[in-house]
């Protein structure tokens, strides 16, 4: 299967990217670790007449200490994320999601923006064009149906990326470059939770930088990630959770899920059960039981919905009993 | 759609050719260069059979842009082989039943060859998870394993020998 | 000393460094001056009557050179005579979702899928069928009108008296099971390249090249000749080298007929290869088997009687469905155990779904899990241990089964005691702590079938051996390596009868040009038969040398002794044969160890030494062509007609001369909380009846039984009203390293008298029990009975749930528990809703299912 045809930018300089995005008229389309987009390009899902390719700009690249915590450039790659000492250190719950994401060849080639502007999946959907047109085509791309909410307006493809929800519950910051200005905003302010807008980026903006606020430095995390096979696989449902424990009581935590919405998911009243007590089991129960009720499954991919939300739910209480148990910071 | 006249350094040499902006790397390769090692398994980006090195790291040569990949030094399997000899690595998938239908076999070489240039003694663990992106239809994995600690031994045996 | 040199011995395989080094070439990798780029059109609906295609605004677009379509060549071909239903492209009507409708002929790949969608195809749609159980009931709209109710074949078969068996059970156990449906999903998506010669002669198109990744060069050429209206002598075709087949290649894949057609009309070379979706599409891989399975054992584990009915979703197109169908009674009732009378009843269904045909282990995998699992079944309620109750019911060999199959070397026994021993199942069995476990179960295959698809007296496999004048032997053989080692093979038993080194082998293979017939590689026929015809081929040859040797040596050709590249008199290999056949032995077998080729030293140390009663090969060779003239020998095999089976309607296919033998332990662990389980490790003792290069077999064994464990625990073909929701190796998953467990082989080898050298298969008798070992393993930990496969995590927790009246439940799709399928399921969401949606017939399932379900709900994710 071959790409559609585009013009080919490759700026080396954020500046000059963000010039080009400005002056380019037609259907535009930024490219870093192209692990998701190139084969969707080739499904057409995108057929951009100009593909900015940002592989060459250096500056977005790399991780660095900084006096509000930790600044890492939009196209670090994965790999580069997973194996970093201070992330492994101080923001476990990111190393663990990185690490978790598809094989390691891949994680050589996605970077973490990516991740985070990882389009939407459904089994629909990431399809052939010969495919879809034999399906009549669906909300989210060229079809006004939706198979997996019939009759429903909305679009229910999910948001499958790994790192992202670790991201929420290290309550990560995200910086987007425009030709006019720079702007930063909180990740969890950054998805739509609708399948196919999915997130606030304009296509005139680049994700330049992610940043670990000190707040979250040194939470204890942990990622869990239902897959089939044990590598290669996007996750079919994700649970973050990260928290601050003295002298065996919680003082802060959070949890996150993936892979079961059209976004990565803050699961709110956490802190609310958790800040003040020592973790029981029935506690843990509470949490996965909250981690379930955020999760909206449909049928986007091959395992049921109903088991897709019951594992959110034992995953969430596993990783918090382990997160809890293993020696106190 | 106007072509792009591009410069890659591929197995240390440096070629030139005219290439399309939505050329492939694999694609330039095998219809380009003539490099037909690299081969295409799946459409999506998950089997690995066409991985490649791109400055020492593994990639999928259909999942990059070969005019993206200028100024990069490109190892294919057709350059694993050293002075015209199989390369340890080589000779031990031979010999182990590494290589079955032998499709899969280019990415794995490259998969392992960077596996090695990066940590010359694996753990059987570290062995396992560089193996984990590419899939093999054949061996179910078993003698491979084998074949990459024989080509470790091989190896250290070579260096004693130096 | 060794019995043998070459035989035996691990070598690494002659085309392994081809392989390595990215030099070999697979179809795809071919290109010639002037090709053309092929890229087909697949039809949009499952079930379709084509009212008028229109290529014109396809070949008005630049670049684009020809478009075929079906009245371009209209002759019906199939791989079984009896099942000639499918045509190059479709002629009157589509019946899957994926049938090719044209092929568009382009200069790049991009124009030729830019083409595509210039077709405009007119479709009045049909309804469609997707159930077989549905599909049977079908009295109008039929997939093919020759074919009632859309059963393209059943066989109703009684050995014994099953009624009195059951009557002789103290107890007989029922049950339901479902295998979903899996495909070989090969490394290497299908190619062909097709090329047309101008005749000197009439200046038009002549002679057809075709190289294409196929199992089965031959059929290829004779369906050819049957579409192309061509005779078999003006076709070509060449095999190279093929990524991986596992049957997905054992018949006449669309592509490769239709890339002939193409180059045809488009007069020049045509290349086609395969999407990865469209390899899903032409598929042809293990269907979905309803087996409905009764067992009635005495209270001492004796099997009374089994009775089966079957059903196998077979897709749109016959392709091997008889073959399959039969395959999965007579290896059900099989010569694996004594079953003393046998009952069984299979139906082979139509569907508009892509046609089902051979994947390893054909026809026998799905009946055998259902088997082993209710034995392992009936072993519990009698109380006795599974390692047990299988060896209660050993066939006593040499015999012949009650279906007619005949049994003579027989290694079961010590396959059964060996994986016992080597998983520690006496002390462990029972003992694991709740949630790990242990199962055994046994499998069987054919070392080829005994009789070939297209009957005739013609030998199944020849084989030619030409030796040059210093010493270098061509073996000319048609078997089709595809990644099994069948070269290898061949050379190990040319070099191991004619005594010299491997290196000095080359094998021409699979080349209709060049390569005497053989029949394909599927059966696992092709060290049995090919084997046999290798042998019997270096016999020839080395007959012509020995009497030539003998002359020189003033002895008699039965005295002359030949090996390790040198050739005694009788009396003095006597005093200094041994020592130096070990020193020449190592260097035979040094493939492995310093490259294939010492010949120049080795010539050299021996023109030095020349006494009279011995010889270097070459002297040998040399002496023999003066003698003769050209040095060359055939040989060919056919089954003994003993081995050939019973005489009864069907009784044709099961019948093998010989059979393959596995037991399996398989160690696994169950998360009661998530329902996933995790294999440990897996013993697997194979009788390969001799194993000639110990490294392949063990890599073909472990690879059946990873194989199996993938169809076991991942591998499902997920459907959607005749749509595949999961055409890509990225949904459809096989196995990655990071969770394939250790297999650990153990090779028995029984030596059949009529195998060469002793051998039978190793290539897909190991996979079938793969699955219910794992099946009984869970069983073992958690102690339930899933009788559905792939045993995917929720179909693992929905069984555990069930068992649990309090626990919450877990829905599947359809509401069927994994413990006691019913039905069919089917992926969910919808299709068609609201009228809307794409353009089926108003009784096409996808349509019917809506009106019936009422209004639209937000959340119809079950709608079955």
């Amino acid at each position: 299967m071959s790409l559609p045809e585009f013009q080919l930018r490759r700026p080396k300089t954020l500046a000059e990217a963000v010039s080009l995005l400005a002056q380019t008229d037609g259907i535009v389309q930024v490219i870093a670790g192209g692990t998701d987009l190139i084969p969707s390009m080739r499904q057409r899902l995108f057929a951009p007449s100009e593909l900015v390719d940002l592989r060459g700009v250096t500056e977005l690249r790399g991780i660095r200490q900084s006096a509000e915590g930790l600044e890492i450039g939009a196209l670090t790659p994965l790999a580069e994320i997973d194996r970093n000492e201070i992330i492994r250190r101080d923001y476990p719950v990111l190393a663990e999601a990185a690490h978790a994401v598809a094989s390691p060849v891949l994680r050589n080639m996605g970077t973490i923006g990516g991740n985070i502007c990882l389009d939407t999946r459904c089994l629909w959907y990431n399809q052939s064009l010969a495919w879809r047109k034999s399906c009549g085509y669906c909300i989210k791309k060229d079809g006004d149906l939706c198979h997996v909410a019939p009759g429903g307006t909305e679009c229910w493809a999910v948001f499958a990326g790994d790192t992202p929800p670790a991201l929420l519950v290290l309550d990560a910051e995200i910086e987007i470059a425009g030709c006019d200005a720079t702007r930063r905003v909180r990740l969890a302010d950054f998805y739509t939770n609708q399948g196919d807008t999915r997130m606030k980026l304009g296509s005139r903006e680049i994700l330049t930088r992610v940043f670990l606020p000190r707040s979250t430095r040194g939470w204890r995390g942990a990622y869990r990630k239902l897959r089939v096979r044990g590598s290669i696989d996007y996750p079919l449902a994700g649970v973050a959770v990260a928290l601050r424990m003295r002298n065996g009581v919680v003082e802060n935590a959070k949890a996150a899920i993936t892979a079961l919405n059209p976004a990565p998911l803050l699961v709110s009243g956490i802190e609310e059960q958790l800040a003040g007590k020592t973790l029981t089991a029935v506690l843990a129960e509470t949490v996965g039981a909250l981690a379930a009720n955020t999760a909206r499954p449909l049928t986007t991919s091959a395992l049921t919905p109903e088991y897709r939300r019951e594992m959110v739910r034992v995953m969430a209480k596993r990783a918090l009993v382990e997160v809890a148990s293993c020696g106190s910071r | 759609m106007k072509k792009l006249l591009i410069t890659l350094n591929v197995n240390g040499r440096d070629v030139e050719f005219a290439c399309a902006p939505n050329q492939t790397l694999l694609d330039a390769l095998r219809l380009d260069l003539r490099l037909t090692g690299s081969k295409r398994g799946c459409d999506d980006s998950s089997c690995g059979a066409c991985t490649v090195e791109i400055d020492g790291e593994p990639m999928l040569a259909c999942t990059l842009l070969a005019a993206a990949c200028e100024g990069q030094r490109i190892l294919t399997v057709e350059g694993i082989a050293e002075h015209g000899a199989l390369a340890a690595i080589q000779k031990a998938y031979g010999e182990w039943g590494g290589a079955q239908c032998g499709f899969c076999t280019p990415g794995f070489m490259i998969a392992v060859h960077s596996l090695l240039e990066q940590n010359p003694d694996p753990s059987e663990e570290e062995i396992r998870a560089a193996l984990s992106g590419n899939l093999c239809r054949c061996t179910g994995y078993n003698q491979m394993y084998q074949a990459v600690k024989a080509a470790i031994e091989a190896e250290k045996a070579g260096r004693r020998a130096l | 000393m060794n019995e043998f040199s070459v035989i035996g011995k691990p070598v690494a395989l002659v085309d392994s460094a081809g392989k390595t080094t990215g030099q070999g070439k697979y179809t795809d990798d071919l290109s010639m001056p002037g090709m053309l780029i092929g890229k087909i059109l697949h039809s949009p609906l499952p079930h379709a009557r084509i009212v008028g295609i229109d290529a014109s605004r396809a070949l008005a677009l630049d670049g684009v050179v020809a478009v075929a379509v079906g009245a371009d060549a209209p002759n019906k071909y199939g791989i079984l005579p009896v099942g000639h239903d499918e045509t190059a492209l479709a002629v009157d009507k589509v019946r899957y979702v994926g049938d090719n409708v044209a092929c568009v002929v382009a200069e790049s790949e991009a124009i030729a899928e830019k083409a595509l969608e210039l077709v405009d195809v007119r479709y009045e749609p049909l309804p469609a069928w997707f159930d077989p159980e549905d599909s049977m009931r079908a009295e109008t709209d039929l997939l093919h009108e020759q074919r009632p109710h859309n059963i393209e074949k059943e066989y109703h078969h009684a050995f014994g008296d099953p009624a009195a068996g059951f009557a002789q059970a103290d107890t007989v156990i029922e049950g339901r099971y479902i295998a979903n449906e899996v495909t070989h999903a090969a490394m290497e998506p299908h190619s062909t390249l097709a090329a047309f010669e101008i005749d000197p002669q009439t200046g038009r198109p002549g002679r057809l090249t075709v190289w294409s990744s196929t199992q089965v060069p031959y059929y290829l050429q004779h369906k050819l000749s049957i579409v192309l209206e061509m005779p078999m002598s003006q076709i070509r075709v060449i095999k190279p080298l093929v990524g991986g087949g596992f049957g997905g290649k054992s018949e006449v894949i669309p592509l490769e007929i239709i890339a002939a057609v193409a180059a045809r009309e488009a007069r020049a070379p045509v290349k086609i290869t395969y999407t990865r979706e469209e390899v899903f599409w032409a598929h042809r891989g293990r269907p979905r088997t309803i087996v409905d399975l009764k067992t009635g054992v005495t209270r001492d584990g004796k099997i009374t009687a089994v009775a089966a009915k079957v059903i196998q979703d077979g897709g749109a197109y016959c392709s091997y469905g008889v073959v399959t169908i039969l395959y999965a009674g007579a290896l059900l009732g099989g010569a694996l155990y004594q079953i003393p009378n046998f009952q069984y009843d299979g139906y082979r269904v139509l569907t508009n779904k892509p046609a089902c045909g051979a994947m390893r282990g054909h026809g026998t995998v799905n009946v055998r899990f259902a088997f082993e699992a209710q034995l392992d079944e009936a072993a519990q309620r009698i109380g006795m241990d599974p390692v047990e109750i299988r060896r209660r019911n050993l066939l006593v060999p040499p015999c012949v089964t009650v279906n007619g199959l005949r049994v003579g070397s027989y290694g079961l026994p010590e396959c059964i005691a060996r994986v016992a021993e080597r998983s520690g199942w006496s002390e462990r069995k029972g003992k694991l702590p709740r949630g790990r476990g242990l199962g055994i179960a046994c499998s069987h295959y054919v070392s080829g079938a005994a009789n070939s698809i297209i009957r005739s007296d013609m030998p199944h496999s020849t084989v030619n051996i030409k030796i040059d004048r210093d010493g270098g032997v061509v073996v000319y053989t048609g078997a089709s390596d595809i990644g099994q080692g069948s070269d290898t093979m061949v050379a190990q038993i040319a070099a191991e009868t004619l005594g010299c080194s491997l290196g000095r082998v080359r094998v021409v293979a699979a080349d209709t040009d060049l390569t005497p017939i053989d029949i394909g590689s599927y059966s696992s026929r092709v060290t049995f038969m090919n084997g046999n015809a290798t042998l019997r081929a270096a016999q020839a040859v080395k007959r012509q040398i020995a009497e030539a040797a003998a002359k020189r040596m003033n002895s008699t050709p039965e005295d002359v002794i030949m090996r390790g590249d040198r050739v005694w008199n009788h009396g003095a290999y006597g005093d200094e044969g041994p020592g130096a056949v070990e020193e020449t032995a190592t260097i035979a077998a040094s493939g492995r160890v310093e490259g294939q080729i010492l010949r120049g030293s080795v010539q050299q140390k021996r023109a030095e030494e020349c006494p009279k009663d011995r010889m270097t090969f070459e002297e040998a060779v040399v002496a023999a062509i003066d003698f003769h003239g050209a040095l060359g020998g055939s040989g060919s095999y056919a089954p003994p007609v003993e081995a050939r089976g019973g005489h009864y309607k069907g009784s044709g296919v099961g019948p093998s001369p010989a059979y393959s033998y596995s037991a399996q332990v398989a160690e696994v662990s169950v998360d009661e909380e998530t329902g996933v389980v995790t294999v440990h490790k897996i013993w697997a003792a194979h009788d390969c009846g001799r194993a000639l290069n110990p490294v392949a077999v063990e890599g073909q064994v472990i690879g059946s039984v990873w194989m199996g464990l993938g169809q076991a625990l991942e591998e499902e073909l997920v459907w959607k009203d005749g749509l595949l929701m999961n055409p890509g190796l990225l949904e459809y998953r096989s196995p990655s390293a990071a969770e394939s467990p250790e297999i650990e082989c153990i090779i028995v080898e029984s030596v059949d008298p009529e195998g060469p050298f002793g051998a039978k298969e190793a290539s897909e008798g190991s996979l079938a029990a793969a699955i219910p070992a794992i099946a009984n393993a869970i069983h073992d930990a958690v102690g339930i009975r899933l009788r559905e496969a792939p045993f995917t995590p929720e179909r693992v927790l929905a069984a555990l749930r069930a068992q649990r009246p309090e626990a919450k439940k877990v829905r599947l799709a359809g509401n069927v528990d994994p413990a006691r399928p019913a039905t069919f399921r089917e992926h969910g969401g919808s299709l068609c809703h609201g009228g809307r949606g794409p353009a089926r017939h108003p009784l096409d399932p996808a349509v019917r299912r809506k009106s019936a379900a009422g209004s639209a709900s937000k959340r119809e994710d079950d709608a079955r």
